[in-house]
């Protein structure tokens, strides 16, 4: 073992763990556009052959002899510039770098189910805030006018729905997150975890899998050949509520509402704040509201099954963005390759 | 009510994130959950008060850029600026 560096900003423990480790077998993964190593093994995630690249994200347990994590006194977490670290109390402490590396150190008694939950939901969330991509609590769809977003408070039914575009053929990008970030050739979703994450009604409507786990408090089911691997241009964010009126209603939002309402919506909005990318995640979410159609989506909860939510959405779709399918295809043609 | 002195020293609280989105500036304090709109005038204010200026160096630009008479243009920045102070949005030396 090598001399450790004691740079004043470093983790000397994290460094050496890391420099000793680098030999053991690796499994490469992809999500949210970005290529993965970990020795961690990961069902939620999409695998990817393996190259000789540099990975854009290594994932790393470290033993318990490691010390992962500064103090966290009065916190669960801090967010620092290029720096995250999140403790959870009996399951992990996680520490996210640059964009580039999550470190993990778990508790004896954790179960690796739980330690991936925190790791892919919000350990991935700030590694995504640190690259400048905008995460929001949502499922997203691929169309043939583009990604459709749909995001909504917890129990507004983003999964049910996301499940029921499954169930008529669509190809989904996420379900639970999904990131977007801005290229030159505009906004684009990025696909995220090959799976649903549903409660147990709507995990029945897709029939029972053998892969399916209890997850906390949801069912993992895999999206399968459903799954849409490559980025889609986003072309709405659906904001999902239910309301007393009869029927189910499709409102284009105007002026300031469209972005209060995608920041009510970024998921783990808490670790936004004090990341160096801050002030050009606020001006993607002033992009998204500026380039793309913000609606919100209502219906009654008694009234209105999923199935119909479906027709409806297609409808106020061919109505807003026109019947034209050519745009879908052109989509296709420039994302698939 | 609050009103400022030609002198004072006016410049932007360091708490606020904020986007342009059509055409108005789009301030939010995400902690506290508020969200502002400056359009037109007001977001030429703001403009300026990204570094400190006084009242009057700002009443001095105004009536370059804008057709209004002195008198009623100070009026209405003293008004406004003390709505923006209430929110927390104006830092005052």
């Amino acid at each position: 073992m090598g001399p450790v560096s004691n740079s004043p900003t470093g983790t000397p423990e994290a460094g050496k763990y890391l420099s000793t480790k680098a030999k053991v077998s690796l499994n490469a993964y992809q999500a949210y556009g970005l290529s993965i190593h970990t020795d961690l093994i990961c069902p939620e995630l999409l695998p990817f052959p393996h190259s000789s690249h540099e990975p854009d994200v290594t994932i790393t347990m470290l033993g318990e002899e490691a010390t992962l994590l500064s103090s966290l006194p009065e916190r669960s977490y801090e967010v620092r510039p290029g720096c995250f670290q999140l403790d959870v109390r009996r399951v992990a402490r996680y520490r996210v770098e640059e964009g580039r590396r999550i470190l993990i150190q778990a508790h004896a008694s954790a179960s690796p189910e739980k330690v991936r939950l925190f790791l892919l939901g919000s350990a991935m969330s700030a590694l995504l805030y640190q690259r400048g991509l905008l995460p929001l609590h949502g499922s997203a769809v691929e169309t043939r006018w583009g990604g459709m977003i749909f995001v909504g408070p917890q129990g507004s039914g983003k999964s049910t729905l996301a499940a029921e575009f499954h169930s008529h053929g669509y190809r989904l990008l996420s379900d639970d997150v999904c990131a977007v970030e801005s290229t030159p050739n505009g906004l684009r979703i990025l696909p995220a975890l090959a799976q649903f994450r549903l409660c147990a009604d709507a995990y029945q409507k897709l029939g029972a899998s053998p892969e399916a786990y209890f997850d906390v408090d949801k069912f993992a089911v895999s999206m399968g050949k459903q799954y849409c691997p490559h980025p889609v241009p986003l072309k709405a964010v659906h904001i999902l509520s239910y309301q007393s009126a009869e029927g189910p209603r499709f409102e284009v939002l105007r002026g300031l509402e469209r972005v209060r309402r995608l920041f009510e919506n970024l998921y783990r909005p808490q670790f936004l704040i004090g990341q160096r990318t801050q002030n050009d995640l606020v001006c993607l979410a002033g992009l998204i509201a500026q380039r793309t159609t913000l609606a919100a989506v209502s219906r009654r909860r008694d009234r209105t099954a999923a199935a119909d939510l479906v027709k409806f959405l297609e409808v106020a779709w061919a109505e807003c963005f026109g019947t034209s399918f050519n745009a879908g295809e052109e989509f296709d043609a420039h994302f698939r390759s | 009510m609050r009103t400022f002195a030609p002198e004072d020293r006016l410049t932007r609280t360091n708490e606020l994130l904020s986007t342009e989105l059509d055409h108005e500036t789009v301030l939010m304090s995400i902690n506290a959950g508020a969200y502002y709109g400056l359009a037109g005038v007001a977001r030429c204010i703001w403009e300026k008060l990204e570094n400190p200026t006084s009242f009057a160096e700002l009443v001095d630009c105004l009536v370059r850029e804008y057709c209004v008479s002195r008198d009623l243009c100070a009026s209405d920045l003293q008004k406004f600026l003390a709505e923006i102070e209430q929110e927390g949005l104006l830092r005052v030396e």
